[in-house]
């Protein structure tokens, strides 16, 4: 299914990505449809000047409404496709009106923003997040130690990832663990070799006062911890310090680690900061941003002395140095973190440590072998950084022929392989119809998309609507009534409880589209295990959708969302955006998606492709002009 | 320097009155502000409790001082004479919008939140925040944000909000949600090494650096545009209260009461509880102890996050996840586990009451001095029903509350209201609070 180009926008147009046949019709939406909805559903509350809250459909009765009123219209369409509006008790539309409406607007959004071309956009300065704190410190110093688990959690922004500049705040419980972590810190790096040979570049002895020795060192170590070349001044500041701290008593070596401490205490080291732009008109960032972008982008950590050498020579944005580069970056073990830190959430498969650990009574071997855990839980982190390393195609995502394998993992699976005694995990060809190719063969998917004591359709269908299509269903409406079961045979099965929920037409609008997807991967068991009955009934794993489309079992979904391919791609390059910016996405930033959309297709789905024009696009290397 | 905010004597009035004011001897000058003798401060914590309650087990019969523990309730039947049960307040603000994030993230707020994936999250402060501004710096800590699971992952895209507001309820300004602790080791820790303050030069050093690091602050917050102002405000705020204790300690100056408890720093808890169950009880053992050593007086603690999950099987008579059952589809065996789930929250909480009932100072005890509100956001979990939320007051707010009895108001009474009389027996009075028509009548004696 391919809706009109790329010109699909955002999420509620999307949630019709199932229903089929609502758009077919959709060509012939126009204005005067849309001006009709609103009259009919919002005119009674929003018009004149008292208009509830302060909205009036008056103000956006005109195709250049979606360019001048746009917020107007962003807030509409949310509140249209998430059910919010029209409130309860009021005439509300049928579910393919919404839709119909909510598509049009979004496309027509969509073609206004665009129409003002490419942005950068702005990212506002940006903490680190607890986990790029703990590999800037490993990096800095060289330190095998991971100081995350001290800091607080960072919570989600933007596409879901925590290292959205706008949700990560400082409370007074961060004050106090970065100065305590950077004692700790300073205390392991002092006596390890390794580290001391980091910090120590220079010695007081003959010829050299201490404070020269000191000036030296932090001249040396405040532009690593600051990731950029510092001034002078700056290193005045702290070689000031390092005396204060000498007058306090303190030894020459004492005194240095104290400098250092506060160093890391600093806003200049806990902020990427990234020197403003006081012109008008965009400009490209200065090569000191892009190669900290690049470095926390792909390695999830400090810069290295490669990048900021080329950031040195000024060649960081010229694409013949990025394309190389960025193959040459993927391809390093640092990498790792970065797929571990985006699949972790993309997938939400962190929670498996929380909410979602499977039962341990019903599942004895997930909770007794750590080994199976930890495989289960790092498949699909390897998956994606063999798909990015090796430059294969992103539809491996949705099927592929090979998947990472361990013993563990093949035990698991009932299947055979040539491995060697190695534990490492393999990158290998499945069997034919072994159905664990694609993410969705991945224990550590069916687990996160199931509760942690059964499988449930309705999360697998909800989680694959969200994470893999970007179409997450509307929530359920408020106050359905229950479900009356005393004049009918009670279900017994969740099948069967399922389809009379269906029968309720306000519920089955919905659920007719999340529950097959469900229902076709009900093989796999709450751990990822391949069953064929349930309680000694044998499992019925065909699907129809509401369009019609009937298939079977996982094959069959693996098909039915390789048809819907461009929304995966279109999702996917979401959040990567998304991730690399450290920001969420703006409606003019869906123009940029489409770009790199449209690349990534003409290079055969390329994984490389995705990543090149992410860090190619405007808003990763230019910086928006600043408003007066 | 700090203890000149409070109310008797405000830096302002003392500026004012300068020269006289300013010749009087500390102490004697302090004499009113702080409390009486034998009473111990008050103090004040919230425990809430995601998905709401089995509405028909949860709601205790009878009105007043004779009413009878539901079965819900039972587990406070020791403490019965200490707790207040509040039946028929609402939070008006957090009525539409979505089942659970409005509801959750304004427990404490009474506001509106913004819809928002997080680009411009907006809330309002909290009550204990509030408290905290006007008081907090009477303790080494202001105040103590518990948890027990980390910020839910992602965003919650169906709905629109970002999973951060399910997961805070305290806010120390409207678009700054407080981190939580969950670690009961490192709170054991973090209250110890508050309470001892600073050992040797540490204080000196500490002082050292925070100025540095403050002045670096300062001169970045210059080359950045205005909205990154903000950010960086942040960072000065977080910084320079952290700065204002370390004055504090290095002044050397004695605080206005003495607690009667110190903090053995041999008696950490584990890092690594192995069940839920002992996860929450160490939880709640922390706000015990910051509460008797003084540490802080205000806290907050949250069982789970809004929609949690967390999979309760291992309690009798439960086979699945708190917010599965929750959407009971007035099915009698989920609506018995729901119970069952609501029931051990109470028992937790009267875990805490009792401990903090058996810590005496002087003629009462820390309960008598506390005032700890259990409450959900929402009642009926399957309807997300906004009113008649679930809410119990435990302790007496240091002689203020009439405890031992069962409040029965005009339905959608303001649960702003219960929060204006909790901030006047906290010593810290206000005339309103955000959509609030002023104290909640029969709850606070004089």
């Amino acid at each position: 299914m391919r809706i009109g180009a790329y010109r699909n926008t955002a999420r509620a147009l999307a949630i019709s990505a199932l229903a089929a046949a609502s758009l077919s019709a959709q060509e012939s939406y126009a204005l005067a449809d849309g001006q009709v909805f609103l009259s009919t559903y919002c005119q009674a509350c929003h018009q004149g000047k008292s208009g509830a809250a302060g909205f009036r459909i008056e103000d956006i009765q005109t195709i250049e409404s979606f360019e001048t009123e746009a917020s107007d219209w962003g807030k509409v369409v949310t509140r249209v496709s998430n059910g919010a509006m029209p409130p309860q008790n009021a005439p509300a539309p049928e579910l393919d009106a919404r839709e119909r409406f909510t598509q049009w607007a979004n496309e027509s959004l969509h073609t206004a923003a665009c129409s003002l071309g490419i942005t950068a956009g702005r990212r506002s300065i940006r903490r680190l997040n607890r986990d790029e704190y703990a590999a800037t410190i490993r990096d800095l110093f060289d330190l095998q130690i991971d100081v995350a688990g001290l800091l607080p959690v960072d919570g989600a922004g933007g596409e879901g990832f925590d290292n959205a500049a706008e949700t990560l705040f400082l409370s007074p419980l961060h004050s106090e663990k970065y100065i305590e972590v950077a004692k700790l810190t300073v205390d392991f790096a002092s006596k390890e070799f390794k580290s001391r040979q980091k910090i120590f570049v220079a010695e007081p002895g003959p010829g050299k006062s201490p404070e020269q020795a000191a000036r030296e060192i932090l001249a040396a170590f405040l532009p690593r911890a600051y990731r950029r070349p510092v001034a002078q001044s700056e290193v005045e500041s702290y070689v000031q310090l390092f005396e204060a701290a000498t007058k306090q008593g303190n030894d020459f070596e004492p005194a240095i680690l104290f400098a250092i401490r506060s160093v890391l205490v600093s806003p200049r080291f806990l902020f990427h900061y990234e020197p403003p732009n006081s012109s008008s008109a965009k400009q490209l960032l200065d090569q000191y941003s892009i190669a900290n972008r690049l470095s926390y982008f792909l390695w999830g950590g400090l810069p290295d002395e490669l990048l900021m050498d080329i950031a040195a020579k000024g060649r960081l944005h010229d694409p013949e140095v990025l394309r190389p580069l960025i193959q040459v970056m993927l391809r390093n073990d640092r990498a790792l973190t970065f797929a571990e830190r985006f699949v972790e959430q993309w997938l939400r498969t962190r929670q498996l440590e929380d909410d979602k650990a499977p039962d341990a009574e019903l599942f004895p071997s997930y909770q007794i072998d750590e080994e199976l855990r930890s495989d289960i839980r790092l498949q699909p982190v390897f998956f994606f950084q063999h798909v990015f390393k090796a430059n294969l195609s992103l539809l491996s995502f949705l099927d592929s022929d090979s998947t990472i394998i361990t013993g563990t993992l093949a035990q698991h699976f009932g299947l055979k392989f040539e491995l060697q005694q190695s534990k490492d995990p393999r990158w290998m060809e499945l069997p034919a119809g072994s159905n664990r190719g694609g993410l969705l063969g991945m224990p550590a998917v069916l687990a996160v998309s199931s509760y942690p004591y059964r499988t449930s359709p309705v999360l697998r269908g909800a989680w694959i609507l969200d994470s893999i299509l970007g179409t997450p269903p509307p929530p359920p409406p408020p106050n359905v009534p229950a479900l009356e079961q005393s004049n009918r045979a009670k279900p017994s099965t969740v099948r069967e409880l399922l389809t009379q929920h269906r029968e309720n037409p306000v519920c089955a609008s919905c659920h007719a589209r999340i529950d097959p997807l469900g229902f076709a991967l009900e093989n796999y068991d709450s751990i990822g295990r391949w069953r064929d009955n349930q309680g000694g009934t044998d499992l019925d794993s065909s699907a129809q959708l509401s369009d019609g489309t009937a298939f079977h079992g996982p094959e069959g979904i693996r098909a039915a969302l390789l048809e819907r391919k461009d929304l995966f791609i279109r999702n996917l390059t979401r959040k990567m955006l998304g991730y690399a910016l450290g920001r969420g996405l703006t409606l003019r930033d869906s123009c940029t998606v489409d770009e790199i959309v449209a690349k990534v297709k003409q290079n055969d789905y390329s994984a490389l492709t995705l990543i090149e024009e992410v860090a190619l696009s405007t808003p990763f290397l230019y910086q928006e002009g600043s408003t007066p | 320097m700090n203890i000149l905010r409070k109310q008797t004597l405000s830096r302002r009035t003392l500026l004012r009155g300068a020269g006289a004011a300013l010749g009087l001897p500390w102490l004697e000058a302090m004499a009113t502000a702080a409390p009486e003798v034998d009473k111990g401060p008050v103090r004040m914590a919230m425990l809430y409790m995601p998905n709401g309650v089995n509405v028909a087990k949860w709601k205790p019969e009878g009105v007043g001082r004779d009413f009878t523990l539901s079965p819900t309730l039972e587990p406070l039947a020791k403490v019965k004479d200490s707790v207040t049960v509040l039946s028929n307040l609402w939070n008006e603000q957090s009525k539409d919008g979505d089942g659970h994030y409005v509801k959750e993230a304004a427990i404490l707020t009474c506001a509106r939140i913004k819809k928002t994936q997080g680009a411009d999250i907006r809330n309002e402060v909290s009550m204990d925040q509030l408290a905290a501004k006007r008081a907090g710096d009477q303790t080494p800590l202001p105040s103590l944000e518990l948890g027990i699971t980390p910020v839910a992952v992602g965003n919650d895209a169906a709905v629109g909000y970002t999973r951060i507001y399910g997961s805070h309820i305290s806010w120390s300004t409207p678009t700054t949600p407080l981190a939580r602790e969950l670690n009961p080791r490192s709170v054991y820790e973090r209250l110890f090494r508050a309470a001892s303050g600073p050992q040797g030069n540490e204080a000196k050093m500490d002082a050292l650096l925070l100025d540095r690091v403050l002045d670096d602050a300062n001169k970045l917050r210059k080359e950045v545009g205005s909205a990154d102002k903000v950010r960086l405000d942040e960072y000065l705020s977080v910084m320079r209260s952290l700065e204002e204790r370390v004055d504090r300690a290095n002044s050397g100056q004695q605080r206005p009461w003495k607690p009667r408890f110190e903090i053995d720093p041999a008696g950490a808890p584990t890092d690594r509880p192995t069940t839920h169950e002992e996860h929450v009880r160490l939880m709640l053992d922390m706000i015990a102890v910051a509460f008797q050593s003084d540490t802080t007086r205000i806290s907050t603690f949250m069982f789970g996050n809004s929609v949690s999950n967390v999979n309760f099987r291992w309690l009798e008579g439960v086979s699945a996840g708190h917010h599965d059952v929750s959407h009971h589809g007035k099915n009698d065996s989920k609506l018995e586990q729901y119970y069952l789930i609501n029931r051990w929250h109470i028992a937790q909480y009267a875990y805490l009451l009792e401990k903090l009932g058996g810590m005496r100072e002087g003629e009462s005890t820390v309960l008598d001095n506390s005032m700890i509100l259990f409450g959900s956001a929402l009642s009926d979990g399957d309807q997300h029903n906004p009113h008649h939320l679930p809410l119990v007051l435990g302790g007496k707010g240091g002689k203020r509350i009439n405890s031992g009895q069962h409040l029965v108001y005009t339905e959608d009474s303001q649960v702003s209201d219960l929060f204006v009389s909790m901030l006047d027996a906290f010593g810290t009075p206000v005339e309103r609070f955000a959509d609030s028509s002023g104290p909640l009548p029969g709850l606070l004696n004089s």
